[in-house]
Parts: C-alpha cells; sequence; structure tokens
C-alpha cells in the first residue's frame, strides 16, 4: 500500500492529510466535504464554473446554506475544475498533493437517452479522477458508487464486487462499471479503496433541508405543480378545464385528482436521509481503513401506499391512488395519468424494489458510533415537504 | 440646430430595411402616404432614414423633408408592423422628425430647394413631373441599407415609372446621360447590391397582378410583394411559391430565383414562372420564351449581370386543397432532421418542407425578443428537441408523416403551445420538463393526444396569454391579431411568410446560401463547421437557418446566417474580415462535390432552370 495504516492513522489525527473532494458543489459532495472540514480535516473542493457563477461564488453560496463560520468557509480550498476535461488530471495534480479522494461527481440520471452524459460523469469522469489519485500520491481513494450498482435482482445484495449485468438502466451499469475500474486501478497502484453505496438519499430527517429536489421529490413536485394549475383553474376560472378530468375541490377543502399509479403489491422504496448518509460515511471513512465495499442503507422500505398517503395529507390532495394492473382495466388513463405514468417510469424499479442490501461491512462502523437510520415516517415526509415549498423547490435556494 | 433625441436616433439607426411597413399585411392600413406618394421616403422607413441623416448630418432640411415630416399623421401603425417582426416602435422617432422640423420652422431655418437640371426634366418628361426627383431628402432614403460591407451612395436621381415604356425610356435616357441604373423593386435591399451614383428606379408604382386562371398564371408587374400576389392567389384558392414578404415578385425571381420551403414541390429559378419580360440595357423589350432571345435559362458559372429590367412576370400558380395542414416534427439532432426531411422529398410526400432549427422556431412562434431567447434555450435544454421538421400536407401526407415520425406536433397543438407560449417557458414548469427522466424525450409526452386537455390547463392558451409577452401599450393589438385563425395557421403563416422575418429581430441578418446533396451528411456537416468556424473566429453570432430539400430530395438549399449589430463599426469589421475567408472554402468545396454551389453565384440568374446549376454533366 502507499500509505500504511499507522502513517494514515498518524496523519488523519494530525489532521495533516489534504483531500480532495469532487462534486463539491453536488449534493452529497458538499454534505460530505462540509463534515470533513467540520471535522478538521483539510478539504479542497473540486468545482466547475456554472453559466452564471463561478466556482468560488458557487461554493460561497454553499457554505452559506450550510451556515459555515467564517473560519470554517474560509479554510475550504477551492480548485475550479471540470473532471470531464481531458487536461483536468494533470492541472489538477498541479495544484496537490492530495493524501486523499473523496470522488463525489456523479450523472444520477437514468435516461437511455442520457447514456452519453451519464457515461461521460461515471465513467470517463472517473478515469480523470482515478488518474489524479495516480498521479497525486494519493494513498486512500473513496468512491462514492450506490447500492444499486448491485443491478437488476431481487433479494438480498452483498457488499461485493458486481462483474457484470443485468441492470435497470444506464445508471447502475455505469456505477458498477466504475466500481471495478476504481477497483483495478487502486490495486494496481496499491491505493486504498473504499466503496460506499448509499441507497435513495433525500433531505436531512431533522429539518427537511436539502440541496437536490429530483428522485423522490420530482413526482411530488409534478403532483403539486398540476395541483396548483387545477386550483387556479376552480378559483380563477370557473373549473371548466378541472371538470374535464373530474377534478373538483372537497367542501374540506382538498383537491380531489383522479390519477392511479400503478404498483406492484411487493417491494418499496429505500430511503436515507442526508444526515445519516454523512454521520454513515464519517464513521467508515474515520474507521474503516483497510478498504471495502458499505452499503448504506435503509433496513426498511418504504411502500409506494404509505408516501401516497403521506402526500395526501400534506397536500391535501384526494384521488391519488396505487392499484395494480387491474385497476386500469375498465377505464383508460386520463391526461394527468398519462403524464404521471411517464414520470415515473425510471422511478417504477425503484418503487417496488425486491432488493435488500446487506450490511454486514458497514454495521460495526454504524453500531460503533450508535448509528441507525431513521425511518421514513410521515415526520420525515412533512418536514422534507416543508422546505421544498419554502424554497419552491430549490429556485429559490441559493439565490443571490 | 434643432435638438437630436438620441433614443430615437437610436431606433432609426435599427431600422432593418425590410420594407414590411410597405406591405398591409397585419391587415392594420398602411402608412396613409405611402400609397399615395410611393417614394419610400414617404414610408415609415425612409422617414426613419430620413431622421438618421439628420442625426448624421447627411442630409439638409429640404422641400421633400419637410413634407414627408408633414405627411406623417402620427396614426401609429407602423408601431405595430414594425414590432411585429423587429420589435422596433418607430413612432418617438416620427415624432422626433416632426418635432425637429417644427423646430426648424420656428428658427427660420434656411430649407434647400433642389434645381431641375437637364437630366431631371427629361426623365420628368417620361414619368411626369411627381414621379423623378433630385431632392437629397428622398435620394438619402435611396443611399443607405443596413449591409455591413457598402457604405451609403447617393444617387443623382430617383424615378418611379409606370409602364413598361416608361422604364424603356428612362433606360435609353439613362443611356444617352451616361448615367449607370439601380432598379429597387421595393425601395431597399437587405444585401446592399442596388446603389449607384446614377438613376435609381423604383418599380413601386407597376403594381398590377393580372390572373390567367385557365392558364395557371398571374402576370405580376415589378412593383408587386410577394405577399400581395400570394394573398391574392390565396384569395383563389391558389398559391405561389413566394419570396420574403416585403420582396417584389420580379425582383427576387431575377436575384435568386425565388427559393422557399415550398421549393420541396415547386422547385425554384425558371420552375416558378411561365415566362417574364424584360427591358434590356439597350431599352429593347423582349421575354425570354422569344425564340431568338438571349437565352438566360443557361446558367454560367461566375457573378453575372441579370438579362436587364423585368418589368412583368407570368408568375405559375399552384392548386392548394382544404385539408392542408402543417405539422413540426422534433428531432434531437441535426442529422436525423435531414434524413427525415429528405426522405419526406424523396417520397414525394407533404408540400412545404424545411429543417428548422431552434434558433428559427423559437423567433417565429415569439412576438418577443425575450420570449424568443428563453423559448430557444429550452427547446434543446427542457424540450430535448434542437430541430424540427416542419412540413405543410394535405391529410393523406400528414398520415404518412404521423406513421414515420414518434412524436408529431400538429397544427392544433402548435396552437397551443403558441397561444400559451409564456406559460410554457414558465421556470417551474420548464424545471420539471428538463428534470424529466422518462425514455422518451418530454416533446414525445408533449404530443400525445391524451395530454391535451393538461396542455390547455396548464398553458392557458389565448390571444390574451401571448399578447403578456409585448409591452403593454401593444398588447390590445396583439390580442386582436392572435384572435385571427390565420395567425397561428402553419399553412397561412408559412405561404405568406411574416413570421420569418422575425429572424434577425435581434441583430442584422447576413444570410449564406448553398445548395448541397442532402444526402451527403458528411458535407452537410462540414459546412455548417466551416461557417461556424469562421465565425467564431471572428466573434460573430452565427446560427444555423433553415434546410429544405429540393427536386426529391436530390439536392437542398440550406441558410446559415451570421448576425451583426450593423450600426456597430466593430461589427461590420468582424464580417469584413470574415468575408474573404468563406469564398476560398465555400469554391473547394464546390469544386470537389456534384451540388454543392454558393447561391451568390445564382444571383442575377434566377431565371435559369434549376438543372442548369444544380447538375453538372
Amino acid at each position: 500500500m502507499r500509505i500504511e495504516h499507522d502513517a494514515l492513522r498518524k496523519r488523519r489525527a494530525a489532521r495533516d492529510s489534504r483531500i480532495l473532494v469532487t462534486g463539491g458543489a453536488g449534493f452529497l459532495g458538499s454534505h460530505f466535504a462540509v463534515a470533513l472540514l467540520k471535522a478538521g480535516y483539510r478539504v479542497t473542493v473540486v468545482v466547475r464554473s456554472s453559466k452564471k457563477l463561478s466556482a468560488r461564488v458557487r461554493i460561497g453560496r454553499l457554505t452559506e446554506w450550510f451556515g459555515l463560520d467564517k473560519g470554517q468557509s474560509g479554510s475550504l480550498e477551492v480548485a475550479e475544475g471540470d473532471i470531464l476535461d481531458p487536461g483536468w488530471p494533470g492541472t489538477a495534480a498541479g495544484a496537490g498533493p492530495f493524501d486523499e479522494i473523496v470522488h463525489c461527481a456523479s450523472s444520477t440520471a437514468f435516461s437511455e437517452r442520457k447514456r452519453p452524459e451519464v457515461e461521460a460523469a461515471n465513467i470517463d469522469g472517473l478515469r480523470n479522477v482515478l488518474d489524479l489519485a495516480v498521479r497525486s500520491g494519493c494513498g486512500f481513494f473513496h468512491h462514492i458508487s450506490t447500492a444499486y450498482a448491485a443491478g437488476k435482482r431481487s433479494g438480498p445484495c452483498a457488499e461485493g464486487w458486481i462483474e457484470g449485468g443485468p441492470f435497470t438502466n444506464v445508471y447502475e451499469e455505469t456505477k458498477a462499471r466504475g466500481e471495478i475500474m476504481a477497483r483495478d486501478i487502486c490495486r494496481r497502484e496499491a491505493i486504498r479503496l473504499n466503496i460506499y453505496r448509499p441507497t435513495i438519499v433525500y433531505g436531512d430527517s431533522r429539518t427537511g433541508r436539502t440541496l437536490r429536489f429530483n428522485a423522490l421529490y420530482f413526482p411530488v413536485k409534478a403532483a403539486v405543480y398540476l395541483r396548483d394549475i387545477y386550483l387556479a383553474d376552480i378559483r380563477e376560472r370557473g373549473g371548466r378545464k378541472a371538470a374535464e378530468l373530474g377534478i373538483r375541490l372537497t367542501e374540506e377543502g382538498s383537491l380531489v385528482m383522479p390519477i392511479r399509479i400503478e404498483v406492484a403489491r411487493e417491494g418499496g422504496l429505500n430511503l436515507v436521509p442526508v444526515d445519516h448518509c454523512v454521520r454513515a460515511f464519517m464513521a467508515i471513512f474515520e474507521d474503516g481503513l483497510d478498504g471495502g465495499i458499505y452499503h448504506i442503507a435503509n433496513p426498511k422500505a418504504t411502500r409506494i401506499e404509505d408516501i401516497v398517503g403521506y402526500g395526501r395529507r400534506f397536500f391535501h390532495l384526494e384521488g391519488i391512488e396505487t392499484c395494480g394492473k387491474e385497476g386500469f382495466s375498465g377505464r383508460a388513463k386520463n391526461a394527468l395519468e398519462v403524464l404521471y405514468d411517464s414520470t415515473l417510469e425510471v422511478y417504477r424499479p425503484y418503487m417496488q424494489d425486491l432488493r435488500t442490501f446487506d450490511t454486514a461491512n458497514a454495521a460495526p462502523f454504524l453500531e460503533r458510533r450508535g448509528l441507525a437510520c431513521p425511518a421514513f415516517d410521515y415526520g420525515a415526509f412533512s418536514r422534507c415537504m416543508t422546505y421544498a415549498v419554502d424554497v419552491d423547490w430549490g429556485t429559490k435556494l441559493l439565490s443571490p | 440646430m434643432p435638438r437630436i433625441v438620441p433614443e430615437a436616433r437610436a431606433t432609426a439607426a435599427q431600422c432593418r430595411h425590410y420594407a414590411m411597413c410597405k406591405i398591409d399585411y397585419l391587415g392594420t392600413g398602411l402608412c396613409p402616404s405611402g400609397p399615395e406618394r410611393h417614394f419610400v421616403t414617404y414610408y415609415p422607413q425612409g422617414r426613419m432614414d430620413l431622421y438618421r441623416g439628420l442625426a448624421e448630418g447627411r442630409i439638409p432640411v429640404t422641400e421633400a423633408l419637410l413634407d414627408a415630416a408633414d405627411t406623417c399623421t402620427m396614426c401609429g401603425v407602423c408601431d405595430a408592423q414594425c414590432h411585429f417582426v423587429t420589435g422596433l416602435q418607430p413612432t418617438p422617432v416620427m415624432r422626433a422628425l416632426k418635432d425637429y422640423v417644427e423646430e426648424f420652422r420656428r428658427g427660420k431655418g434656411t430649407v434647400v430647394h433642389p434645381v431641375e437640371d437637364d437630366a431631371l426634366r427629361h426623365l420628368r418628361a417620361i414619368v411626369g413631373r411627381d414621379w423623378a426627383s433630385n431632392d437629397p431628402a428622398v435620394l438619402w432614403t435611396y443611399a443607405d441599407d443596413p449591409f455591413p460591407l457598402a457604405g451609403p451612395q447617393m444617387p443623382r436621381y430617383v424615378v418611379l415609372p409606370g409602364s413598361r415604356e416608361e422604364v424603356a425610356a428612362i433606360v435609353r435616357q439613362a443611356n444617352e446621360l451616361g448615367l449607370a441604373i439601380a432598379i429597387r423593386g421595393n425601395g431597399g435591399s437587405v444585401f446592399g447590391f442596388v446603389f449607384t451614383d446614377g438613376i435609381v428606379i423604383d418599380m413601386n408604382r407597376m403594381r398590377r397582378i393580372e390572373f390567367d386562371l385557365e392558364n395557371w398564371t398571374a402576370a405580376v408587374e415589378p412593383g408587386v410583394t410577394s405577399f400581395e400576389l400570394q394573398q391574392e392567389a390565396f384569395r383563389r384558392g391558389l398559391r405561389v411559391n413566394a419570396a420574403e414578404p416585403a420582396a417584389t415578385v420580379c425582383g427576387n425571381i431575377v436575384c435568386t430565383g425565388t427559393f422557399s420551403t415550398w421549393s420541396n414541390v415547386y422547385g425554384t429559378a425558371a420552375d416558378n414562372f411561365v415566362d417574364m419580360e424584360f427591358v434590356g440595357r439597350d431599352g429593347r423589350v423582349f421575354r425570354l420564351n422569344e425564340k431568338p432571345g438571349p437565352n438566360h435559362y443557361a446558367f454560367e458559372h461566375r457573378v453575372a449581370p441579370s438579362p436587364g429590367i423585368c418589368t412583368k412576370a407570368f408568375v405559375r400558380l399552384h392548386p392548394a386543397t382544404d385539408d392542408e395542414e402543417g405539422l413540426l416534427v422534433p428531432f434531437v439532432d441535426l442529422e436525423g432532421a435531414v434524413r427525415f426531411a429528405r426522405e419526406l422529398g424523396q417520397r414525394r410526400i407533404g408540400l412545404a418542407v424545411a429543417v428548422l432549427g431552434a434558433h428559427y422556431i423559437a423567433g417565429f412562434l415569439s412576438p418577443d425578443e425575450d420570449l424568443a431567447r428563453r423559448l430557444k434555450e429550452a427547446l434543446p435544454e427542457a424540450l430535448g428537441a434542437s430541430f424540427v421538421v416542419f412540413a405543410i400536407g394535405d391529410r393523406f401526407a400528414r398520415d404518412a408523416i404521423r406513421k414515420m415520425a414518434p412524436a408529431v406536433i400538429d397544427a392544433g397543438l402548435l396552437r397551443l403551445l403558441m397561444l400559451g407560449l409564456p406559460r410554457l417557458l414558465e421556470p417551474r414548469w420548464l424545471d420539471l420538463a428538463r428534470e424529466f427522466e422518462g425514455g422518451g424525450r418530454p416533446f414525445e409526452l408533449l404530443c400525445r393526444p391524451e395530454m391535451r386537455p393538461l396542455i390547455e390547463a396548464a398553458l392557458l392558451p389565448s390571444p390574451e396569454t401571448i399578447a403578456e409577452s409585448v409591452p403593454e401599450g401593444l398588447r390590445p393589438l396583439y390580442r386582436e391579431l392572435y384572435a385571427r385563425p390565420e395567425m397561428t395557421d402553419m399553412v397561412w403563416l408559412n405561404m405568406h411568410r411574416i413570421v420569418s422575418a422575425r429572424m434577425s429581430r435581434r441583430k442584422h441578418m447576413f444570410a449564406f446560401l448553398v445548395y448541397l446533396p442532402p444526402a451527403r451528411l458528411d458535407v452537410l456537416r462540414e459546412i455548417l463547421d466551416g461557417f461556424a468556424r469562421v465565425a467564431d473566429a471572428h466573434g460573430i453570432d452565427h446560427d444555423f437557418g433553415f434546410l429544405t430539400p429540393m427536386d426529391f430530395g436530390k439536392r437542398a438549399i440550406l441558410e446559415y446566417d451570421y448576425y451583426i449589430d450593423h450600426t456597430d463599426a466593430a461589427e461590420k469589421e468582424k464580417i469584413a474580415q470574415a468575408m474573404p475567408e468563406l469564398d476560398p472554402w465555400l469554391d473547394a468545396l464546390a469544386a470537389r462535390v456534384p451540388g454543392v454551389l454558393s447561391l451568390k453565384y445564382v444571383f442575377s440568374q434566377g431565371c435559369v432552370r434549376k438543372e442548369s446549376f444544380l447538375y453538372r454533366v
């Protein structure tokens, strides 16, 4: 190994290690970078400038969102760059050396039509970051993958290498391929490697705060968007359009939107709040020095029926129902259902997921710190949705 | 000196000289003095030039200038006409011109009274006193177009003949006087080719159209615009292959051969007419179909002069059926769209066919530049469609296209999208579309018939909604305009081409047209990359324009556009430097690939048979 146990421990203890975090402006990347920074490590984040904002301004807004004080945010180093740029490893190596790299930058798109961008981010980008690891004297590579790299299967998934498919989508496939690439290069170069595999990460279970409103949020956001359209139609224009689709307002003020959502009887959504994900990452990062693969998962999946129920209660929405295939036999899909069906198409394998995720490797580190994944209950849902509505699903977030 | 209003000066300088204020394309009526006095000086375009001329110290206050200012009634028609295509509102310029004149009179300034010289006397003897002028203000309105590569050139006289005989007499007179002639079909040219220090002949008084339905032709005089001819043809249930609405039919045929999206079925150049009548350089009148005449149907691969002054074109009329409608087929990439358009040509499906990019689509659909900019961004980013194939077809053609394409925006859906455009571009909806992860693209979902009720509820498509996007003072007009069915009818819009003039609303456009074999996608890519490379090297805005298959998909015409602010000297310099790089590159490509030809070689040879330049044997 490039760095021995004792040396690693010493450097960590002295907070002497320089840690590079890719995807520093992303959801998990920013959370991990801030957690490392708060734990006293020397952190450099790789951030792209956006069309409108420089990398530094983007990070400035993020550190503000995280509530870092001036001292903390001042000690966060920003390395502007794009890991997809072929010249990036050379440039970034110049800013090194980096003792450890936490690779978070990734595309979470599922759609096959987005394959080129997903492959670019999850394969080419990873290759560049590994290239940097090789060049910059990195001794420990922390690769943020996904539990769904396990691919299309049902039942228990081990914390082991996935050598082949089939996969549900391009995201799973590229994440699995990425893990193998990281393994091979790290083995060859004697770099320690941790693979972190979270399931679906949502907002903070205690505060509801989050930076991303995809995955769990997207179908809810779509429902709220539809609700607002038809509420305006009923309140401002007599409700003719609403009536065409059987949408109406109840006396109690709830909106009835007839949407049937097809779900299987079994399975559910495996949801991990970001606060638990961060704590689990830190536990494994700090204590799992030998390298390994670690699931960060919820022992209990959430049924779609429960989420629909939470949404009904929180947003005063009636009429949204889950049903099996047979629920559609008598009546053709209406416009709302066509939209919903298309919207949920890529999420369907996760909504009725029969995969369970073994945590034998991760569990000891989490147990040692007394960490348990919170359940996704109505309380967590309502906190997350309150925050989402407050920041208008992200449009009011990080604004100037 | 009377005061110049800076804002009015800036607006006046932005006049694009599209002459859209010379045709009643919105049904609002025309500037009252224009059709009466015919000189461009008496149209809003002329008055914009007059104010710019005064501001730049180019012209004195003359009799004609006072008259042009006095005859403006401040009716506001020009605001509607100009805003619709350019986003400009000329009435503050008209007000400023009138104020200038008033102040000049109060200050008892000296008015210039041009002296009638011998040449003018001769010209007036031909056309009548009112129709020839050497007034500097009149001359100035024929001296400068927003073409970046040519400066202003004052003619000595402007003459408006009323007949073929008068045209012939003017030519003979000019020959005797040793004066050069330039013809301005509708008073202006965006290509800047029609300047002279001699006589400008403005054809605006020769405006007769005679339909001969037995022979499927319309005999058109040279002051008739494409819009006017198409309008008359449309009233009779017919159609012509027409150019930009304000371009004159005769001028456009002679100049470029007239090409449009309809060239897919109606062809170009000599396909568009049955015969043409000219006054030659010696003043002799001849027809192209006369046996002994010069052969103007043959193409010479060089920049060649025109056959003469066209005094009549016998334009071909085409039948239309009452079940024609337009549709758009969205595509992710240009190659897919070109393949599809070519296939329509090959299979003889549809009438008008074109590949359009996000820039054109956004510009055409949006009555406001900011809306157009946002739609241009949203089309690829949020809706996943960077290009569309636009087609017009009868019900059989449309059925065929629906079977060939995964998703189709039909006439009904386009109407909803057009009238609901401001809502379509609301950030919340775009965010949802952007994050949409379905296997298909967002536009495919949008195109599903079951989605219509939802689209109607979400976009609230109506003349009121679309009118929200224009300045408040113009909203009543836009509400009224968009309440008319033709304003959202792809067939009518494409025949009359009134929205395509919006393509250069943001900046003046510099169009490059190239014929090419559309089966050669590698050549198409090379051409697009070449235009982009040169533009980028000089910091010029640029974009794909359109591509229309021709002659059963064997050939196509491509437009690529550069955009510059023609009032900015630095921008003019950029294009002056870029131009010399384009010609050798395109010439070399044309020599290498059969079917590639820059339209500049067809210029002034628009009467040729298309086969003589599309194919090399």
